[in-house]
Order: C-alpha cells, then sequence, then structure tokens
C-alpha cells in the first residue's frame, strides 16, 4: 500500500476519462448531425445526370441508415447499440465499424509506435551530445540539421524520400504493402521511410529540447558536487543531468504522442498509401460516415486522456517528490 | 450505356481501366497466366461491393470484375455481347425488348442463371420501394402525366421481354448495363433493406461465379481490392483467360506517388497526368496511350433570378463565349491533351457533328472586339470617351460576376483564372469561388423558391434559386457516347440537372423527339443531334469548353491492349510478355 493514493488517483482519473470521453462523443455526434451535409451529397449531381431525382435519393439513402429519424433518437439508438458493443455500420466502406477499426489500428499503430520511438531514441542521444559537447562544430551540425529537421514539411520530406530511395535507388517499394507479415523484416523494411517522414519533425524537437534541458541541469549545483565527488563523467550526465532532464522531455513526448494518434499520422499514411485508422477517418468525415468518425473520436479521446494519465504517473517514478491528492 | 456501361466507362478510361471484355476468340500467341497486374488509382475507394445499393462510379468498377453485363462496346463503339447470347432485336414499335441470355452462365452453387434472375432484379429489387435503387428512374417512363416502370416478363429460362408503353429511341443501352441478382439468395433478405445492405453474400460478391473473368478475393478499404483469376469465366474458358493470377487495385493518396510507383516497377498501370507525359514516354519501360474520353468541361451561365440578368440574353452569352479562349485552356492548361468542345456530343460518338455549329472561343468566333460590340447591342456595354467598349450593367455600373468551381484540381483551377483574365477584356471584373464539391452541389447548384418548402434540388422550377449567388459554374461532365440525349437534363426546361435555369421550348422539343418513336430511324436520330448541336451553339446556354484526353501508362510488358476510347474492353485478354 506504498503508493494507495496514486490507485486511487488512477481510478479517479479513469472515471473522469469516461466522463469526459462521453462528453466529447456527444458533442462529436451532434455536431455532425446538425451539420448540413448528408452521405447522399456526392451522389447528388450523378444521380440527377442520370435522369434520377435527387431529393428522393437523399431521402432513401438517409433512411437506408436510419438518419431520417430524429437526432435524439439516433443519439439514444446509437448510445444503446454502443453499450452492447455495437459501433453501427460504416456506410462509406460497407463494413461493420468494429470490423473496419480492428482491421486497420495496426497499420496506425505500428507507424506512430515506432516513429516515437526513432524519434525519442534518436533525439535523446543526439541531445546529450550536442548539451555535453556544446558549441563544437557537431553542436553546430546537429543544431543546422534540427532547423532544417523542424521546418520541413512531412508531405515534401515523404516524397523526396520516395523519389531518392524508391524511385531512383530501389531501395523500397513506393508504397506501403499490407500483404507483408506484421512481424517480419520485410515490415520493418516497409516501414523506414514512414517512420522517417513522420519522426523526422519530432526527432529535430527532441534534439532541441533534450539540448535545451540538459544545458540547464548541467550548471546546476548538484552537477558540481556529484563531479567533486568523483562520480565518472558518464555517471554525472547519464544518471543525474539526463534523469532530471527527462521530466519536461516526457511531458513533450507524451503530448506529440497524443498529438500523432491518428490525426497527426494521417498526411504520412496518405503519402505512402498505409491504409491505418488517419486515412479511415478523414475519408469518413468527407464521406459523412457519422458512426465512423464517432468512433474514431472517442477512441482518440481515451488514448489521449491515458497517455495523459500515464505522462501523469511516469511523474511520480521520476521525482519522487511529486504526489497527486 | 447507362448505368454500369456508362459509369464502367468512365472509371475504366479515366481512372482505372478496368472490366468489359471481348466475346471469346482465339488465345494470343505467348498468352499464359502469369504474375499481378496492379492497377494505381487516386480517385478513392468504393462505397459498397453491393453495387444495386451504390452511386458511386468507383463501385460499380469494382463489381464489374467479377460480374458481366449484357453487353459492353469496343474502341469503334461497337456492341460486344457479354452474357447476351445474340443482340437485342427492338421490335418494330420500339416498345417491346427481347433479351435472350447465354445458358451457360452459372452462379456460383452450380446453379444456371436464368432470365428469373433478371426478371426478379428488376421487378423486386430495382423497382422495390423497400430497396430505393438509386437509378430507378432509369427504368421509368411518363405515362398519361404518371410514373412508371417498365414491364419486366420471364419467357423461357434464357429469355425475357422489357416491354415499354413509350417510345424511347435509346432504352436498348440500360438494357445492355443490366446485371442480375441471385433470387435464390436474394429472397432471403427481401423487404429488409438493413439486412440486404449488410448481407455476406452481396458484399463478398460470393455468388458470382462464372460471371466475371475475376473472382472477389479481398478489400481492404482505403488500400486496395483484389479479385483472383477465375478460370471458369464463360468467355475465357476456351482460351485460357484471364492471364493474370490476380488483378488489383492499388489505391494511392495522391497522383504523385502513384506515378511514382509506375516509374519504380512497383505497379502496373496508372494515369498520367498531362504534365508529366513526356517524361513517362521518354522512359524504356513505360508505355503511354493517350486516348479520347468521354469528359468535358462546360462553364454554366446562370440564368435564374440570382444570376446576373445580362446571362438570359442570348447575345451576351455568345459575348462572352467568344472571349474565352479556348485554346489557352486545350493547349497552356492542358497541354495539349485536350480539345477546343463546341458541343456536348464528343468527337469519337457517332453522333457528333460540325456542320453549322458555331465555334465560340476559337478562330473567328474568339474575338473580344466582336464580343464587346455584341455586348454593347445587348445594351450591356458602355462606350467611352475613348472609343472602347466596356461591359456596364443598363444602369450603366460595372459588372462584377461570380465563377464559382470545386477545389482540388489545378487544371480546373488554372482555367478559371485564364477566364478571368478573358473577360477582364470586356471591363468584366470576376469573383473567383473555390469550394468544395459538396458546397458547389449543395449550395451553388441545388435551388428552391425563395420562402417555399422546397426541398432543394437541382431544378426546382424556373423560380427557384441557389442558397449562394453565382454566374458561371465550370464543371466536368461526360457524354455518354452512344446515348448522348442523357444531357437533356441539363439542356431541358424541366431536366433534372438544369441548375442553370435554361429554358427553350425549342431545345426542349428536338430533345423529346430524339429520344421518340421516329428517332428509331437511326437517320432521323442523327439529323435531330444534328440540329441540338447547332440550336445549343447558338444559344450557349453553357460554354462548352473542351473534351479532355486521357493519358494512361503502362509498364512495357502488358500485351493485347488496344488504346481508344473503350481502352478495356477486352482486359481479360492483356497478358504479361513471355520472357524470351
Amino acid at each position: 500500500m506504498g503508493k494507495s493514493w496514486l490507485r486511487d488517483y488512477i481510478i479517479k482519473r479513469l472515471i473522469y476519462a469516461v466522463i469526459i470521453a462521453l462528453g466529447i462523443l456527444t458533442i462529436t455526434f451532434i455536431l455532425l448531425r446538425v451539420g448540413p451535409s448528408s452521405p447522399a451529397d456526392k451522389y447528388l449531381a450523378n444521380i440527377a445526370a442520370r435522369g434520377g431525382d435527387p431529393a428522393q435519393v437523399q431521402t432513401a439513402i438517409e433512411a437506408r441508415y436510419g438518419l431520417d429519424k430524429p437526432i435524439y433518437v439516433q443519439y439514444f439508438n446509437y448510445m444503446g447499440n454502443l453499450l452492447r458493443g455495437d459501433w453501427g455500420w460504416s456506410f462509406s466502406t460497407s463494413m461493420p465499424v468494429t470490423e473496419l477499426i480492428k482491421t486497420h489500428w495496426i497499420y496506425s499503430f505500428q507507424l506512430i509506435l515506432l516513429s516515437s520511438l526513432f524519434a525519442a531514441i534518436l533525439g535523446m542521444l543526439i541531445g546529450i551530445y550536442s548539451a555535453v559537447k556544446q558549441y563544437t562544430k557537431a553542436d553546430y551540425a546537429f543544431t543546422f540539421l534540427s532547423f532544417i529537421g523542424i521546418s520541413v514539411p512531412t508531405f515534401w520530406l515523404g516524397i523526396m524520400l520516395i523519389l531518392v530511395f524508391s524511385v531512383k535507388l530501389g531501395i523500397f517499394k513506393v508504397y506501403y504493402d499490407t500483404t507483408l507479415p506484421l512481424f517480419s523484416i520485410d515490415n520493418l523494411k516497409a516501414l523506414v521511410l514512414p517512420v522517417i517522414t513522420l519522426g523526422t519533425g519530432m526527432l529535430a524537437g527532441y534534439v532541441r529540447y533534450t539540448r535545451s534541458a540538459m544545458l540547464d541541469n548541467l550548471k546546476k549545483a548538484f552537477v558540481t558536487t556529484a563531479r567533486a565527488k568523483g562520480l565518472p563523467e558518464r555517471t554525472v550526465i547519464g544518471k543525474h543531468v539526463f534523469r532530471n532532464a527527462l521530466l519536461p522531455l516526457v511531458t513533450i513526448i507524451m503530448f506529440d504522442l497524443g498529438s500523432i494518434v491518428f490525426g497527426g499520422a494521417y498526411l504520412t499514411e496518405y503519402i505512402f498509401g498505409i491504409p491505418g485508422l488517419g486515412q479511415i477517418s478523414f475519408n469518413a468525415v468527407f464521406a459523412n460516415d457519422y458512426p465512423v468518425v464517432v468512433a474514431v473520436t472517442l477512441i482518440s479521446t481515451f488514448v489521449i486522456l491515458l497517455v495523459n494519465l500515464a505522462t501523469d504517473i511516469s511523474y511520480t517514478y521520476l521525482d519522487p517528490r511529486i504526489r497527486y491528492g | 450505356m447507362k448505368k454500369f456501361g456508362f459509369i464502367l466507362a468512365l472509371v475504366l478510361i479515366l481512372v482505372t481501366l478496368i472490366t468489359g471484355c471481348t466475346g471469346g476468340g482465339i488465345k494470343q500467341e505467348g498468352a499464359s497466366v502469369k504474375g499481378d497486374f496492379i492497377d494505381g488509382d487516386s480517385g478513392g475507394d468504393a462505397e459498397t461491393l453491393n453495387w444495386i445499393l451504390a452511386a458511386d462510379a468507383t463501385s460499380f468498377g469494382y463489381a464489374g470484375h467479377t460480374v458481366d453485363s449484357l453487353a459492353t462496346y469496343d474502341n469503334q463503339l461497337n456492341i460486344q455481347l457479354r452474357c447476351l447470347a445474340k443482340d437485342i432485336e427492338v421490335s418494330p414499335d420500339g416498345l417491346i425488348y427481347p433479351v435472350t441470355i447465354r445458358d451457360d452462365l452459372k452462379w456460383s452453387d452450380g446453379s444456371q442463371v436464368t432470365a428469373e434472375d433478371y426478371v426478379y432484379t428488376l421487378k423486386n429489387l430495382m423497382f422495390s420501394d423497400w430497396l430505393n435503387y438509386p437509378y430507378k428512374g432509369e427504368w421509368q417512363e411518363q405515362v398519361d402525366g404518371n410514373t412508371v416502370f417498365v414491364t419486366p416478363e420471364v419467357v423461357n429460362a434464357t429469355t425475357f421481354t422489357v416491354t415499354r408503353q413509350t417510345v424511347y429511341s435509346e432504352f436498348v443501352y440500360t438494357i445492355y448495363d443490366l446485371i442480375p441478382y441471385p433470387k435464390y439468395i436474394s429472397t432471403q433478405y427481401e423487404g429488409n433493406v438493413e439486412a440486404f445492405t449488410q448481407a455476406p453474400e452481396f458484399n463478398n460478391l460470393s455468388y458470382t461465379g462464372n460471371l466475371g473473368p475475376y473472382k472477389f478475393k479481398e478489400w481492404s478499404r482505403n488500400d486496395r481490392f483484389v479479385v483472383e483469376r477465375n478460370p471458369d469465366y464463360y468467355l475465357g474458358k476456351d482460351i485460357g483467360a484471364p492471364y493474370f493470377n490476380q488483378y488489383i487495385i492499388k489505391l494511392f493518396g495522391d497522383s504523385a506517388t502513384r506515378q511514382a510507383a509506375l516509374e519504380a516497377g512497383d505497379i502496373t498501370s496508372t494515369g498520367i497526368e498531362p504534365a508529366e507525359v513526356n517524361r513517362f514516354k521518354s522512359m524504356p519501360d513505360v508505355k503511354v496511350y493517350t486516348i479520347p474520353s468521354p469528359a468535358y468541361w462546360l462553364l454554366a451561365y446562370n440564368e435564374r433570378a440570382n444570376g446576373w440578368q445580362g446571362l438570359k440574353d442570348k447575345k451576351v452569352r455568345q459575348a462572352l463565349s467568344m472571349t474565352i479562349n479556348k485554346q489557352t485552356i486545350s493547349q497552356a492548361i492542358m497541354l495539349g491533351f485536350a480539345e477546343p468542345a463546341y458541343s456536348f456530343i464528343p468527337a469519337t460518338s457517332p453522333w457528333y457533328t460540325e456542320e453549322g455549329v458555331a465555334k465560340y472561343g476559337v478562330g473567328d468566333l474568339y474575338d473580344a472586339g466582336k464580343a464587346a460590340e455584341l455586348l454593347l447591342e445587348a445594351g450591356y456595354a458602355v462606350r467611352g470617351n475613348d472609343g472602347k467598349i466596356k461591359a456596364a450593367n443598363k444602369d450603366g455600373s460595372p459588372v462584377r460576376l461570380i465563377l464559382a468551381t470545386n477545389t482540388g484540381s489545378k487544371p480546373t483551377q488554372d482555367t478559371v483564372f485564364s477566364i478571368r483574365k478573358d473577360l477582364s477584356q470586356l471591363g468584366i471584373e470576376t469573383e473567383i469561388k473555390l469550394v468544395p464539391w459538396n458546397t458547389l452541389i449543395g449550395q451553388y447548384m441545388m435551388n428552391k423558391v425563395p420562402g417555399s418548402n422546397q426541398q432543394p434540388g437541382n431544378n426546382n422550377g424556373p423560380e427557384a434559386v441557389s442558397q449562394e449567388r453565382w454566374d458561371f459554374i465550370l464543371l466536368g461532365f461526360s457524354t455518354d457516347l452512344l446515348a448522348p440525349s442523357g444531357s437533356n437534363v441539363f439542356f431541358t426546361t424541366k431536366g433534372g440537372l438544369n441548375f442553370l435555369g435554361y429554358s427553350n421550348t425549342q431545345v426542349d422539343d428536338l430533345f423529346q423527339r430524339v429520344r421518340s418513336k421516329e428517332a428509331l430511324d437511326k437517320g432521323v436520330r442523327q439529323q435531330l443531334y444534328a440540329e441540338i448541336s447547332r440550336v445549343l451553339s447558338d444559344e450557349q446556354p453553357v460554354d462548352f469548353l473542351i473534351f479532355n484526353r486521357a493519358n494512361v501508362g503502362f509498364q512495357k510488358n502488358v500485351m493485347g491492349i488496344e488504346p481508344g476510347v473503350s481502352m478495356g474492353y477486352n482486359y481479360y485478354k492483356w497478358y504479361f510478355e513471355p520472357v524470351k
């Protein structure tokens, strides 16, 4: 029961998460349904062009998916089904929403996970090196490259990587191949360019944040004390300075992780033809496919809330002085 | 070709080169089953494989790999029989259409596809209230002021008839596109639209038997659609076709990566943007075909109450069309992969004529000076002290107009800016509105009578106006090459897509006649189409801008391709060149 306060805190936060998710779900549902768009919109001209009656078809398509009922009826039906584990039928992809998410989440997850690891590990290593070797040629070079990394647009970088490494050098396939076994070298190889594309901006940021946080701590008295005690420089940097620099870094990394979940990864998925949830939700928005949009929003909300919770919990381990009431 | 054929033709030519095939034949030398054909596409995914519920072209395209229609057409627009055993011979009065299907068509359970399946599909599915087939209008006619369905009837196992009460000279093309649903499965879901929508047999195309060159294998949404060789295909069994193990449609987010994939050899075929054609033509492993297409662009003039008053005047419309340079659009913007259009009928259509058609926007009829004189004659211009004529409203105020089009296409956007520049020669200021497609349809094209309870529609009568004010709309459209009378939706007073509010009794009458009994005589129909083309080119309800040409790239080892307007019609006989 050493950390019973932490358990209580987690339970409290999980309850809050459910309430917040419910609120966001409700707002999303209402916003989507009161908007002027209809899933039939994009067909209307096509239908009229072939002699059909657009109004009749719009009514028919809305009736087919139960969108002709009052919003509150649709809402309670949706919530009731949701509680029973039925997330509805995606009318832009013609499959159950749960099935759609089940088959596509892994593409986003592996991309986000590998990009985050690539950016965080490499970013922190370079950042530490830059801080320790401050004002050396290597530091200047990493600083210069970091600013390029932060500035370069994802879309441009992805296309350039494809042109150089896929088209010119023929090392990688232009697009991500979904038929590759998940746990295979080929799959890892297929993810190299997407991971670099998504991770470069984050990596550059982490280099700058790590360098800055390390430099802040390197100037502090405890570092001088550690060195005066005769501790090896590697221990001083790795165990004392870096651990203290880690706290703000964890916040930033977790924040990034939250922001790229589904939405932020969309561009990379788009460029490399990865059918992840980013693409699925983007297309669903344009198709007015409400069940998918609401479901993905709900999942994103939960993921972000859980990431925030994990961040808070990690603080207590990184700095034992931190306690939540 | 109304439904499948029409939509498939577009998909085939412009996007993915998919279905259709020829009527059997001799095995091509060197053709053997080998490899996967990967077709790169960035036009978006299909909505459903349960095609009877679909309104989008891609869904029809996907399903079309696994099940043939009754007939299709080749590059010379000759009808090619598919599930038909013989061509449809319409009764002399133009009312009865006997349809005889092949006797070797099978569903997946081995049972024969019969006339009963076709009639069931029409009567119990397409014509039903519970299913609400989006294109049921194609099977309806007006009789004594009432909208009624045509009457399908089974004659025997392989023959059925479709009977109309009124003549529609091009109705046979609607029938050619018919595809059946299996009665033995459909009856389980009849009357329950939710169950029908979610039926696994229809969503997995597991019923298609030997009806198509390929069988459904996998559909990964927003990723790829995979069909595998159907060894039992009724047209392929004697010649061993099709010759690809799998036909894969791989979706890309944008054209740059799609084209890069062709360049890298990761895919077999894809459409090529005009700016990239020369580069791809210089590649040793790629062949690029430039083919005509039924797609065209038009500039609609708003003649409704919320459009500029001047647009109701034919002379003003002629003046504007005389100022817009079609050569700039076809040569500078489309880089030569388009040609100026003067009619809704493309040159590849057998009904095309240039005789008597006014060619606004080129030659003598591209003349800003003459256009200014026309405006002055119409009272929509003033002559300044320097002698220059400048467009003006009746009260002498400057003319400021709105040109709307959809976002997402650079050539389209370049074109609206070119038009703005052209119109500035007349002293017309043009405000450009680039809006999403849904907004363009919903707020600019759809209209209703102000203050009424009407549901917005594309043509809610002469008093109806759109939510947003506009004067010009630039948009793309396609003509059915064999049955161009479908364009009546734009130009007739009650046309379903007459959002521009154009009304001319002569045009109404001509379109009615070209679909009538007298037009069963092809000579008469030809004359009527020529007359419609002449009248519309004089009236200029819209400015026909360009007819597009499509560019399609293939890896060089793909053999058997016949480039043309219906390029994919024999795709089941395409094969990879044998390694020497």
